[in-house]
């Protein structure tokens, strides 16, 4: 299980997070980004959550390998 | 290298010296990652990604007082927010970051299109047309006067203010700062007249209500936000939409590729905001002693955060001088990073993806009809239109 994460000292809301993956992240009306309620875990992550993670200037964005979430 | 023995580069980044400032940046990423100029006072350049990165993101290390700018643009007045520090900054930002969002773009974007369709209209009915002057110059002006709140009948008067302040002031600086003065004066009036009028609903009506810590914001600071708003929000994008044009006019099958593909330009605009970015640098001042990739840097020191480098750095990018329109993995540099991240960078996006979009759309197959004309500036980009 995953789990995605923006860490909020690091966005500066570039947002290129919600360009790639518009149905993961969205950005808060002081133009931060954040990740939507109930899309913060999957099994496996998404092209575009990669994209996402990979394009994120400020390397904000992560996504763990959750297993103590199966437990 | 030990700073007696440092060995002074003449590395520029303004006028002439762009016009090979790629084959510079191979040459010095080669000797050193950090080296020093002699030019403008003196500076150290970071070159690699990675460094520039880091200094990003340490404002205690690497302060924007005086200037971000190397040369300041015209003005001794810090710009709010580029040349200010943490903690005010922080203030500042938080008042403009909510204006440029995606979703306040978007509210933008049908007028942006029509803007874009009519200018591209009159290239489109020429057989060589100076695509600089009839296109990439006048869209972003449309689009971010209008949204700032710039009356139009004053439009005519903006570009040679941002000639002489941000490309005249390394060749005739006198020039330069009295443009830099005329538009603080015009600001000085306009903010003047706002005060007294129903509040309206753009930029500068945003400031002029705008509240920091229970306070209304000054008239010195509004002023400085007026003049950083108007040297950020007209020629970066000019730039960046006219080097995306000198691009794809020499470039037949890319031009096909993305009229075929148009879902594929904003992947392409990113490739050209990486290659060919209208900021390739920006300065910091060293606040303590410190040291990058190896390189002791002292309190005091100017240094130069070379974007543009970083943007072609082969440790980031497979095949980093080549234009991949669909590169899929581009964190690039173009609008810097960190708490001084340049806060248009959503605005400027669409407004390039929407330029090359009606651009594209509106015009038939063009070529460089005149083969001297530069990457980089605003000035002429002379298309021959058809075959």
């Amino acid at each position: 299980m995953y789990v995605i994460s923006v860490d909020p000292a690091r966005c500066q809301g570039h947002a290129r997070c919600v360009v790639f993956a518009p149905d993961v992240f969205d950005i808060d009306d002081e133009g931060y980004s954040f990740v939507q309620p109930e899309r913060g875990t999957c099994a496996q992550l998404s092209e575009d959550v990669q994209l996402a993670i990979a394009n994120c200037p400020e390397r904000a964005i992560s996504a763990t390998d959750d297993d103590s979430k199966l437990e | 290298m030990s700073d007696d023995l440092k060995a002074d580069s003449a590395f520029d980044f303004h006028g002439p010296a762009l016009d090979d400032i790629f084959d510079t940046y191979k040459d010095l990423r080669g000797q050193c990652p950090v080296g020093h100029s002699s030019k403008h006072g003196g500076f150290w350049y970071l070159m690699n990604s990675e460094d520039i990165f880091a200094a990003e993101q340490a404002p205690d290390t690497f302060s924007v007082a005086p200037s971000m700018l190397l040369p300041p643009f015209a003005t001794d007045v810090p710009l709010i927010p580029i040349d200010i520090d943490p903690p005010e900054h922080t203030d500042y930002r938080r008042i403009l970051l909510p204006l440029f969002t995606p979703k306040a773009v978007a509210k933008l974007d049908e007028g942006m299109h029509r803007t874009a369709r009519e200018l591209a209209t009159e290239v489109a009915a020429n057989k060589v047309v100076n695509a600089s002057e009839m296109f990439a110059r006048p869209m972003p002006t449309i689009i971010f006067s209008r949204l700032a709140g710039f009356p139009e009948t004053d439009w005519p008067k903006f570009d040679r203010w941002v000639d002489d302040i941000i490309y005249e002031r390394t060749v005739d600086p006198e020039r330069a700062w009295k443009a830099g003065q005329e538009v603080m004066d015009y600001f000085d009036d306009l903010l003047k007249s706002r005060v007294d009028e129903e509040p309206r609903d753009d930029l500068i009506g945003e400031l002029l209500a705008a509240e920091i810590k229970g306070r209304k914001l000054t008239h010195e600071e509004l002023l400085s936000f007026c003049y950083l708003l108007f040297v950020a929000g007209l020629d970066t994008t000019a730039w960046a939409i006219r080097s995306s044009l000198w691009y794809l006019a020499q470039h037949p099958e890319a031009q096909a590729r993305l009229r075929e593909d148009p879902d594929l330009i904003p992947a392409a605009a990113e490739e050209f905001l990486r290659t060919l970015s209208p900021v390739q640098a920006m300065a910091r001042t060293c606040k303590k002693d410190t040291v990058v990739s190896g390189q002791e840097i002292k309190e005091g020191d100017r240094l130069v955060l070379v974007f543009g480098a970083g943007n072609r750095d082969p440790e980031i990018y497979d095949a980093p001088d080549e234009i991949v329109l669909d590169r899929e993995n581009n964190r690039h540099l173009a609008f810097g990073g960190g708490i001084h991240r340049c806060l248009g960078s959503n605005l400027g996006r669409q407004e390039v993806v929407v330029a090359l979009e009606e651009f594209l759309n509106v015009v038939g197959e063009f070529s460089l009809a005149n083969p001297n004309e530069q990457w980089h500036g605003v000035g002429p980009l002379t298309l021959q239109i058809g075959a």
